[in-house]
C-alpha cells in the first residue's frame, strides 16, 4: 500500500487529509512540523509528502528544500496544502522543489485524483 | 492622550489577545472532535451505503426484473385456463342435454325390446299347443317352439339389464349436468375475479418494478450526495484552520499596535503618526474579526447542513427497498396461491367428468353388443319364419295355425329389426356426441394444464428470487437501522459541539465592542486621528501579517472604508495546481 505523509501543525487538517486518502486506499503517516516530518520521513519511506507552508519550527518551504537534499528523495512528490495564494510564495514553493500547490480547502475529488496521478 | 487612557487602551488589546488566544485553543480542540466524531461518523455512512449497495445489487442480480413478463405469463396462462373450462364446460353442458335425451329414447327401445320378448314368449305358447294338438306331423315344429321361448328368455334378460344400465347413466349424467350447470356461472366469476386482481397484481408489479429499477440510479444519485456532503464538511473543517490562522494574525497585529502605542511619548510628531497607524490598524482588525465571525457562521452551518443532509440521504431512499421488495413478495404469492387452489379444484371437477364420461363408453359398449346380439336374433327369427312357412305350406290346412304363427313371427322379426335400427341410430348419436365431448374434454386435458402449471412454475421461481431479495434486504435493513441510530448520534453529537463553537465565536461580539470602543477613545482624544496616517504605509505593515486573499481583501476594505468583502463558502474545495 502506498504511503503519504501529511505535514501540518492543525490536527483537524490533518484527520482531513488522512480521511481522504485513507477512504482512497492510502496509508498515511502524519506530522505536526518540518520538523517531525523530517524526523519521519528519515526513519520510514514514504511516496508523497503533503504538506501546510506556514509551521513552528520549520515551514513547508524550508522541509521541502531539506527532503531534496536526503539520498532517494529528489523524486517523491511533494504538494503545498496552505492558506496562501500569493504568487511569490508559490514562486519560492516551487524553487525550493514542490510538485503543486493547493489552496486550502482541497478538493477531496481533485486530491485524490491527482496523488492517484503523482503516486504510481 | 494622557498616560492612563493609553495604558488603558493597551490593556485592552492585551486582554483582547489573551481572548483570542484562547478562543484559539478551545475552537481548535472543538473542531478536532468534531472531525473526529465526522471520522466516525462517515464510516457509518459507508457501512449504510454498502449495504444499500448490496440491497440494489441483490435486487438486480435476483433477475427480479424477470418478475413481471413471468406474471404477465402466468395471467395469460391462468385466463387460457379459465377460458377453455368456461367454453368447454358451456359445450358439455348443451351435449349432455341432448346425451339425456337419446339415453331416455334407448330406455323407451330397450323397454319396446322387452314388449316383443313378451310376445315372443305367447308365439312360443301358442306353438307349443299347436304342435300338441298336430301330434307327431307336428314335431318338427317343437324346435321353433324351443327357439322363440330361448330368444324371448333372452331378450328379457338383455333387456332388462341394458335398461338398468341405460338409467343408471342417466342419472349419473344428470348429476353431473346440475353439476356443470351450478359450475358454469361460478367459473364464470371466478374468471372475472382473476380478471380483476391479476390486473392489480399486474399494475402493482408494475409499479414496484418500475420503482425497483429506478433504485440503482436513486442509489447512484444518493452516493454522489453523500460524497458532496462529506466533500462540504471536509472543506467546512479546513476552513477552521484559516479562521484560527486568521484569530493568530490579529493578535499579532493587536501586540504590534500595542507596542507602537507603548512606545516614545516624547516624539510628540512621531507619536501622533503612531496614533493614527494604531487607529488604522485597530479599523482594519475590526473589519477582520467581523469577517472572522461570519466565516465562522458559513463554515459552522455548512457543517450542520452537511451533517443533516448525511443523515437524511443515508436514512431515506436506501432504506426504503426492504419492505418494498417484501410487500411485492407477499402479494405475488398470494396471488400464485389463489391460482394454485384453482388449478386444484378444475382438476378435481375435471376427473368428475371424465369418470361420468368414461361411464357412457361403459354403457355404450354394452349398447353395441346389445345391437350386434339384436341383429343376430333377427337373422335367427326370419330363418326360423322362412322354415316354418315352408313347412307349414307342405303339411297344408292341418299347419293353418302354424303358418300364422310364423306370419306373426315375421311380423316381430320386422318389428325387431325397426328398433333395432333406432336403437343403432340412438347409439350412433351417443357416440357422436361422447367424441365431441372428449374433444371439449382436451380443455382439461393435462396438456391444457400444462401450460399453466410452468409459468406457474416460473413464476414460483421469480418469487423465490424476490422473497431471497427481499429477506437479504430486510436483515441488511436491521443492520442499516442500527447504523443509522449510530450516525444519528454522532450527528447530534456533532451538532452540540458546533452549537459550543458558535457560542466560543459568540465571545468576538464582546471583543469587537472593547475594540470599537478604543477606536472611539482615540478619534475622541485625537478629533484628527483618521486623517493622521498613510494608507499605503499601514497596508504594507499589516499586510506583512495575512497569508490569505481574504485578509489582503478585507485590509484593503477596512483602509478604503468600502463595505466587508463576502465571505466565500466552499462546499468542493479548492483544485490542485501542479508546477
Amino acid at each position: 500500500m502506498r504511503r503519504i505523509l501529511t505535514v501540518d501543525d492543525s490536527s483537524s487538517v490533518r484527520q482531513m487529509v488522512g480521511f481522504t486518502l485513507r477512504k482512497a486506499g492510502y496509508e498515511v503517516g502524519e506530522a505536526v512540523d518540518g520538523k517531525d516530518a523530517l524526523a519521519k520521513i528519515g526513519q520510514e519511506k514514504f511516496d508523497m509528502i503533503i504538506t501546510d507552508l506556514n509551521m513552528p519550527n520549520m515551514d513547508g518551504i524550508q522541509l521541502i528544500a531539506a527532503v531534496r537534499k536526503q539520498a532517494g528523495c529528489s523524486f517523491v512528490p511533494i504538494l503545498m496544502l496552505t492558506t496562501e495564494s500569493q504568487a511569490e510564495k508559490k514562486d519560492a514553493g516551487r524553487k525550493a522543489g514542490a510538485t503543486g500547490w493547493i489552496v486550502k480547502p482541497f478538493n477531496a475529488d481533485q486530491l485524490i485524483s491527482v496523488v492517484q496521478k503523482l503516486v504510481k | 492622550m494622557s498616560l492612563e487612557t493609553k495604558t488603558k487602551i493597551v490593556h485592552a488589546l492585551e486582554k483582547a489577545k489573551g481572548e483570542l488566544q484562547t478562543l484559539s485553543q478551545t475552537t481548535t480542540r472543538q473542531i478536532e472532535s468534531v472531525a473526529r466524531t465526522f471520522e466516525g461518523l462517515a464510516g457509518h455512512t459507508d457501512t449504510i451505503l454498502n449495504l444499500a449497495a448490496a440491497m440494489v445489487g441483490c435486487v438486480e442480480n435476483e433477475s427480479v426484473s424477470s418478475i413481471l413478463p413471468q406474471v404477465q405469463t402466468l395471467g395469460g396462462a391462468t385466463r387460457r385456463f379459465i377460458g377453455d373450462r368456461l367454453q368447454a364446460t358451456t359445450g358439455i353442458l348443451e351435449t349432455v342435454t341432448t346425451e339425456v335425451e337419446l339415453l331416455r329414447q334407448l330406455s323407451r327401445i330397450t323397454r319396446g325390446q322387452e314388449a316383443i320378448a313378451f310376445e315372443t314368449k305367447a308365439l312360443s305358447v301358442l306353438t307349443n299347443i299347436e304342435v300338441a294338438r298336430l301330434g307327431a306331423v307336428g314335431a318338427g315344429f317343437q324346435y321353433l317352439a324351443h327357439e322363440l321361448a330361448d330368444f324371448s328368455k333372452s331378450v328379457t334378460a338383455d333387456a332388462m339389464e341394458l335398461a338398468g344400465h341405460t338409467d343408471g347413466r342417466r342419472a349419473a349424467i344428470e348429476e353431473t349436468k346440475q353439476v356443470l350447470a351450478a359450475e358454469l356461472p361460478r367459473l364464470q366469476e371466478e374468471l372475472a375475479r382473476i380478471e380483476l386482481d391479476l390486473g392489480n397484481a399486474l399494475s402493482a408489479v408494475e409499479f414496484s418494478l418500475s420503482q425497483l429499477s429506478g433504485t440503482p440510479m436513486q442509489f447512484r444519485t444518493c452516493v454522489e450526495n453523500v460524497a458532496q456532503q462529506i466533500a462540504g464538511v471536509v472543506a467546512a473543517v479546513q476552513a477552521h484552520d484559516i479562521t484560527r490562522q486568521q484569530i493568530e494574525h490579529v493578535q499579532e497585529a493587536f501586540a504590534l499596535i500595542s507596542a507602537k502605542m507603548s512606545g516614545d511619548e516624547n516624539a510628540e510628531k512621531e507619536g501622533t503618526e503612531e496614533m493614527g497607524r494604531a487607529y488604522a490598524g485597530l479599523t482594519i482588525q475590526i473589519y477582520q474579526l467581523r469577517t472572522i465571525k461570519e466565516t465562522v457562521a458559513n463554515w459552522a452551518s455548512q457543517i450542520r447542513m452537511c451533517m443533516g443532509g448525511i443523515l437524511k440521504v443515508s436514512a431515506t431512499d436506501v432504506a426504503g427497498i426492504g419492505p418494498a421488495v417484501l410487500d411485492q413478495e407477499r402479494g405475488l404469492s398470494s396471488q400464485l396461491a389463489h391460482i394454485e387452489r384453482l388449478e386444484s379444484e378444475s382438476q378435481a371437477y375435471s376427473e368428475r367428468i371424465q369418470r361420468t364420461f368414461g361411464g357412457i363408453a361403459n354403457l355404450m359398449q354394452l349398447v353395441s353388443e346389445h345391437l350386434q346380439k339384436s341383429k343376430s336374433v333377427r337373422d335367427h327369427l326370419l330363418l326360423l319364419t322362412f322354415n316354418s312357412i315352408i313347412e307349414a305350406s307342405h303339411l297344408g290346412v292341418q299347419a293353418a295355425a302354424i303358418l300364422a304363427i310364423a306370419q306373426s313371427i315375421k311380423g316381430v322379426s320386422a318389428e325387431w329389426g325397426q328398433i333395432t335400427d333406432q336403437s343403432g341410430r340412438a347409439m350412433q348419436e351417443v357416440l357422436s356426441l361422447a367424441k365431441h365431448n372428449n374433444e371439449l374434454m382436451g380443455a382439461f386435458s393435462d396438456v391444457s394444464n400444462e401450460r399453466l402449471r410452468e409459468a406457474q412454475a416460473q413464476t414460483r421461481a421469480g418469487l423465490s428470487n424476490l422473497r431471497t431479495a427481499a429477506a437479504l434486504a430486510a436483515g441488511q435493513a436491521q443492520e442499516m437501522k442500527a447504523a443509522t441510530d449510530k450516525l444519528q448520534a454522532e450527528t447530534t453529537e456533532v451538532g452540540n459541539t458546533v452549537d459550543l463553537l458558535d457560542a466560543c465565536f459568540g465571545q468576538i461580539d464582546a471583543m469587537l465592542t472593547e475594540i470599537e470602543g478604543v477606536r472611539r477613545q482615540l478619534e475622541m482624544d485625537h478629533s484628527d486621528v483618521k486623517e493622521r496616517y498613510d494608507p499605503a504605509e499601514v497596508e504594507q505593515l499589516f499586510s506583512a501579517f495575512y497569508t490569505t486573499e481574504m485578509e489582503r481583501d478585507v485590509l484593503r476594505a477596512a483602509l478604503r472604508g468600502t463595505e466587508l468583502p463576502v465571505a466565500q463558502q466552499t462546499f468542493v474545495g479548492n483544485s490542485v495546481e501542479l508546477f
